[in-house]
């Protein structure tokens, strides 16, 4: 402790504006609390600024652009050209809205708002650097939200130019002639797919055999079937362990050829994968808290990681993904504030903005089997499905798993646009809601939704549009 | 690392248990030999302690959900290895340096998995209600489709236990039969309003009975003795000073009286295996079940080699069972093995009844109250003790002849006591 440091008591501190952490302050300013939120960044964090949000919106504009190259047979015949820098143009207007946005909102809450580094000095004291500045909190509650950065590859290190990270590469204003993209995980097919749309000739790096590794096979392979459709080469089975003057090299992992290398020609390396927790930035073991062996802080069910110290988001295990720190901000903020407060989620929606689109809810009918349950399943194709042919996108399909009462217990899609399944099908496993409820609700015509239903309808043996 | 411990074979032959109330729930830090359980097999209840000092990772099933031996019924984390601890996923290996990993996402799916087989079916809203109304959804059954638990189900769940009276007392009532009248609990044939999940001792009393009323042909045959010579009986041996004789009483009398003619008629001893019947089964020794009303419910407890007892050793083991059985304190052996029961329902002021056998039994004896009742004797009509008495069979062992034989030797053993010097 520095002699002679003063600190101001603060109420409810919250450490990290992302998503997580404005909704934290929000909640708490809603219950009456004198919220401090600190954000050494922007407001917004890395889903608004850099993850989430500008990657959606490109993904938008190369899904536009690539559309003039496929309506000619609906009778339109169009040509078009990109300028990135227009294209930024516009990421940061879609960035900027929802940024601001949130900063109204936060001060119509009455939140202070503090630009500066906080971390734990001690338990129960954080201090705030700004610059040269350096003031000290020492706040009643904590809600830290910090979340993660992306995990680096010491083989492969970022230069900031030609080897970059997703949020670097988000932010290009010159398309890559050729990109190689390390990891085949969600990131990566998001900005293959993208960047191949929009000119760029793709090559994606993975370890394993296949891409999305943590999905069910008959998924990856339509998913790669897409990227291929696509042009995007895939590098399977091979490990990234430098960089030299023409590109990226590779190692296979296996087969007889294994440790054979070879170098794939980049002008750009995009590094995705994956994030770990950022629990250093802010001394998070000063506070008191615990860590995971993985890096992650070690919370009980209302995300209480010491006496007054809660952390939520990518801070805390689990997917690393927007909507979960969104969910635990209000659940440590009640528990601050001495309400009830569990975080106990069914099932935590996954999506993934590739062409096919996947959307992953609950549990798939192969996790449910070996969780020793016997679960039964329909899997309605799209190609049945009027909606999907007016949309020009019949590939892939949506799939009901129940267990053996028929309760919904997994909701499973591939295809254009199911990503916006995944509230219907989210609801349907967290209510706990029956085949026949899914079947029996009336769906409106021509949508997407219609395939939840038919697929539940399959699993009631009276199926409509398909058998 | 997590231990995964599964329902122990805690009964003799018994391959299931009810969860009858969890004491530790998800997160809870136990000790080794802390109470973890309740279970409740037949109709003995056992608590199993923890085998292990840790954190529950999570519960087997619900609360009365039946398991069967062999299943998951706890997972608890020691500590010995936190990373490998089954609910969370494995630390990235990209996260230590020059690991060769390079190109490899972490998977989302390991992740995303949160649900579990023990899970509770309930929608966002009502585990929310569970929280703030402090109920453990794990304790609730769902009445909703499928077994959704709903709000309705949780506001049960929340509902306050009529007070119950404490521990019925084991202090003999003195009434006009015998140690099988107890007072019980002013509880009895209370229960809030609304639908209650039939579980615990009363799921078995109804799932028995629904056996036992729908795979066994009933028949009945009674009779009502003049019960002056037993109450004489009675009353001359609780003058005498040995053990046993205080707790002789005209069920235990009864009691000896069936296992000599259980003796005699081993068919009335046996029982129909299967349904509609595959085989008789007929016992060696007579085992009887003394039927027990208790505050939670009727239990029988069992008087093994009952034939080999004399009348002042049956007295202590049927009033030693009887005290068990009214504090909760029956073993499952003690439950377990009748070959036939005795009821005794006159305890309650009854003085006919057509008692229901119990399943894997072909007979039961049924005794009323002893009251004065006008009798013809040679001509006069005296006042004299009656005791009325009720032998329900099972039909498709025991025919009209067996039945109203082994009735007759019960009730002439009763009418004159002396014959139980003679033996079986």
């Amino acid at each position: 402790m520095v002699v002679g440091e003063v600190a101001s008591p603060v109420d409810l501190l919250v450490i990290g504006a992302g998503p997580g952490g404005y909704a934290a302050a929000l909640h708490a300013a809603r219950l009456g609390r004198d919220v401090t939120l600190v954000e050494r960044g922007a407001i917004g964090g890395t889903c608004l600024n850099v993850g989430c949000i500008p990657s959606k919106t490109l993904i938008e504009v190369a899904d536009a652009y690539a559309l003039t190259g496929r309506v000619g047979s609906w009778g339109i015949d169009a040509t078009s050209t990109v300028d990135m820098g227009r294209v930024q143009a516009h990421l940061a207007g879609v960035v900027s809205d929802l940024t601001s946005g949130v900063s109204r909102l936060l001060a119509d809450a009455g939140v202070t708002v503090l630009a500066g580094h906080g971390r734990f000095t001690r338990p129960g004291r954080v201090s705030v650097e700004h610059g040269d500045t350096v003031e000290f909190l020492d706040p009643r509650d904590v809600i830290v939200a910090t979340g993660s950065r992306p995990i680096e590859l010491p083989d492969v290190p970022l230069d900031g130019d030609r080897v970059v990270g997703s949020a670097e590469l988000l932010s290009t204003d010159t398309l890559p002639d050729r990109l190689v993209l390390v990891g085949g995980g969600y990131v990566g097919i998001e900005l293959g797919c993208a960047f191949a749309k929009l000119g760029s000739e793709v090559t994606i790096v993975e370890s394993e055999d296949r891409v999305l590794a943590g999905f069910d096979a008959r998924t990856t392979r339509l998913v790669e079937r897409g990227l291929r459709g696509l042009g995007v080469g895939l590098c399977l089975g091979h490990l990234a362990v430098g960089t030299d003057d023409h590109g990226l090299i590779v190692e296979k992992t296996g087969g007889g050829d294994s440790g054979a290398r070879v170098t794939l020609p980049a002008d750009r390396i995009g590094v995705v994968v994956g994030r770990r927790p950022d629990a250093n930035s802010v001394a998070m073991t000063r506070s008191g808290a615990k860590l995971e062996p993985s890096g992650h802080v070690s919370v009980d069910v209302a995300r209480r990681a010491a006496d007054g110290v809660y952390a939520i988001g990518d801070l805390t295990l689990g997917p690393a993904l927007a909507h979960k720190a969104t969910a635990e901000a209000e659940v440590a903020v009640d528990a601050a504030c001495g309400r009830p407060a569990a975080f106990d989620p069914t099932t935590i929606p996954m999506v993934v903005f590739g062409d096919p689109e996947v959307m992953a809810v609950g549990l798939t009918r192969e996790e449910a089997i070996s969780a020793g349950m016997e679960p039964s399943s329909f899997r309605f194709p799209l190609g049945a499905s009027g909606r999907a042919r007016t949309l020009g996108d019949t590939e892939g399909s949506v799939t009901v798993v129940a267990d053996a009462e028929g309760t919904v217990i997994g909701v499973h899609a591939v295809g254009g646009h199911v990503a916006e399944l995944a509230g219907e099908a989210a609801l349907a496993v967290e209510t706990a809601a029956t085949v026949e409820d899914l079947a029996g609700t009336i769906h409106a015509h021509p949508t997407l939704g219609e395939s939840l239903m038919e697929a539940a309808l399959g699993l009631t043996g009276r199926p409509v549009h398909t058998r | 690392m997590a231990h995964v411990f599964r329902l122990p074979d805690i009964g003799e032959g018994l391959d299931e248990a009810e969860i009858v109330e969890w004491f530790v729930a998800i997160g809870d830090v136990v000790v080794r030999d802390q109470a973890l359980v309740e279970v409740l097999t037949d109709k003995a209840s056992s608590e199993l302690p923890s085998p292990v000092a840790g954190t529950v990772l999570s519960l087997g099933a619900a609360e009365g959900v039946r398991l069967r031996v062999g299943e998951v019924l706890i997972e608890i984390d020691d500590g010995s290895d936190t990373a490998d601890a089954g609910v969370h996923p494995p630390p990235s290996a990209t996260e230590s340096a020059g690991d060769p990993v390079s190109g490899s996402t972490p998977r989302l799916a390991d992740t995303q998995g949160s649900m579990t087989t023990a899970r509770p079916k309930a929608a966002p809203a009502t585990r929310r209600l569970a929280l703030q109304s402090g109920v453990d959804l794990n304790t609730v059954t769902g009445t909703g489709p499928a077994g959704r638990i709903t709000a309705a189900d949780v506001r049960n769940a929340e509902m306050p236990v009529p007070a119950s009276g404490s521990k019925p007392s084991t202090h003999p009532v003195s009434s006009s039969n015998d140690a099988g009248s107890q007072p019980l609990s002013n509880t009895l044939g209370q229960m809030p309003s609304g639908r209650h999940p039939l579980r615990g001792i009363r799921g078995v009393v109804a799932r028995n009975m629904v056996q036992a009323w729908t795979e066994i042909p009933h028949i009945h045959t009674m009779d009502e003795l003049d019960a002056s010579l037993l109450v004489d009986f009675r009353t001359r041996i609780h003058s005498m000073d040995r053990p046993g004789a205080a707790q002789v009483t005209p069920l235990v009398i009864a009691a000896v009286a069936a296992a000599r003619a259980l003796r005699r008629f081993p068919m009335v001893n046996g029982h129909v295996e299967g349904h509609p019947g595959d085989a008789i089964v007929i016992p060696e020794g007579v085992n009887l079940g003394i039927a027990t009303a208790t505050s939670r419910g009727l239990v029988v407890p069992v008087v093994h080699n009952a034939s080999t007892l004399d009348l002042f050793t049956m007295a202590e083991r049927i009033a030693s069972l009887a005290a068990a059985a009214r504090a909760g304190d029956l073993t499952t052996a003690d439950l377990a093995g009748a070959t036939f029961t005795i009821t005794n329902y006159g305890s309650l002021g009854g003085r006919f009844a057509t008692p229901i056998i119990p399943p894997g039994q072909g007979a039961i004896l049924g005794l009323g109250a002893i009251v004065e009742r006008p009798v013809a004797v040679r001509g006069e009509v005296l006042a004299r003790p009656t005791l009325p008495v009720v032998l329900g069979a099972d039909h498709r062992l025991i025919d009209g002849d067996l039945a109203e034989t082994f009735r007759r030797a019960v009730v002439d053993d009763l009418t004159e006591p002396l014959h139980l010097l003679l033996g079986a």
